[in-house]
């Protein structure tokens, strides 16, 4: 699939066929493409378990429901839990940095050599960094948010339905047993949608005026009306779902009943 | 010392009701208790079964907190296993059973109760 078409193409899947399994590869490929995320001073704080929900035993399951994500936990045969892991940089004390080096990924050009790794890169910013937890987790989450966007991404273009929840950390290590400085961030649900492909269309967003700036904040970056519509003609910009489309209400109404679930 | 009966007015007079009614007509549409006729006596058939109002149901789930409306935990949680009790209780398939407890879950939901149940499969 084309890159812009996965980006239009994704949606947050709620309905999961709960008796269609997902392939083995195809989650495979989803952690591939989180791996080779974009990640600051190449930390690599993403990791991941991947639960198949029929593994589960049922008390494990019941756990993990969460009372806003329980049915969509229910529904997905697949849930890959995000984490931070939070010691990975003092362990590796910036070796990471010093294979960028290697490989000429971080040159002296740009001022890179082994000798600033150990002498100035780890000891004076990254391993303080690690001190201060409320920075350092907002930066390693965020790099852990790229790498699952990766997945999801690729998740979509294997033709997977996929959507991201928050499950209960605590109830996810002890289920799963991760190691103490393992930080949960969330869970991506996978499975095939039960519901249509398009979800009733893209979801609404604020204006893209209201959103980005241009030189300043407060100074819109102008929306260029030809860059939209070369966009919508690769279909990453799509219709936008309307609120009360009869189709739509139809589709929920029809999962409603086959799946049992409150109208 | 026995509980006391509560007497039931009819379905309508309730505050929650109509908002449970006003509910499920923005969100779906249409005449919610001519379109399924069963809905407001499988809510009366629960709240006989819990011996309690439906006012009172939404009293027990949720509270006014700094002015703030919350959900009550232990009284959803108690709410969440009255329904599941009257549900296994209903004669008739699965579908059937689904059906009435979904109805009273349903009331919750649209008063503001976040009571997801799980698929019946």
């Amino acid at each position: 699939m084309e890159f812009k078409q996965v980006i239009g193409d994704r949606r947050s899947i709620r309905f999961f066929d709960p008796d269609r399994e997902v392939p083995r590869d195809k989650i495979q490929k989803m952690l591939e493409a989180a791996r080779l995320a974009s990640c600051a001073v190449n930390a690599q704080w993403a990791r991941a378990v991947v639960g198949f929900r029929d593994d589960l035993t049922e008390d494990q399951l019941n756990r993990l429901k969460t009372p806003v994500a329980g049915l969509n936990t229910e529904m997905a045969p697949v849930h890959i839990h995000w984490f931070l892991d939070a010691g990975v940089v003092q362990r590796n004390e910036g070796r990471p940095l010093k294979e960028l080096v290697d490989v000429g990924a971080l040159a002296p050009t740009h001022g890179w050599s082994h000798k600033f790794v150990d002498d100035f890169v780890y000891p004076q910013i990254l391993k303080p960094m690690t001190m201060a937890e409320n920075i350092y987790h907002r930066t390693a989450a965020f790099d852990v948010g790229v790498a699952v966007c990766q997945a999801l991404l690729t998740g979509v273009d294997e033709g997977l339905g996929v959507g991201l929840v928050t499950l209960n950390g605590g109830v996810l290590k002890e289920v799963f047993g991760t190691p103490d400085d393992w930080i949960a961030t969330s869970t991506l649900l996978v499975g095939y949608p039960a519901e249509s492909a398009d979800g009733g269309g893209q979801r609404p967003r604020p204006p893209f005026e209201e959103m980005y700036f241009l030189g300043k904040h407060g100074t819109p970056f102008p929306r260029d009306e030809k860059v939209v519509a070369e966009l919508k003609a690769a279909n990453m910009i799509q219709e936008q779902a309307k609120p009360n489309d009869p189709k739509r209400i139809a589709e929920i109404k029809a999962l409603a009943e086959k799946y049992g679930l409150p109208m | 010392m026995t509980e006391e009966i509560i007497e039931l007015r009819p379905m309508l007079e309730y505050e929650s009701v109509r908002m449970w009614l006003d509910g499920l007509r923005q969100h779906w549409g249409g005449d919610p208790a001519a379109d399924d006729p069963e809905r407001l006596p499988i809510l009366e058939a629960f709240c006989r079964h819990a011996n309690v109002d439906p006012d009172g149901i939404i009293k027990g789930t949720t509270m006014v907190k700094d002015g703030e409306n919350r959900i009550r935990i232990k009284g959803r949680e108690k709410y969440a296993a009255l329904i599941d009790e009257f549900q296994a209780s209903v004669e008739g398939s699965r579908f059937k059973k689904a059906k009435w407890g979904n109805t009273v879950r349903s009331f919750l939901i649209h008063n503001g109760v976040l009571l997801a149940q799980g698929m019946e499969r």
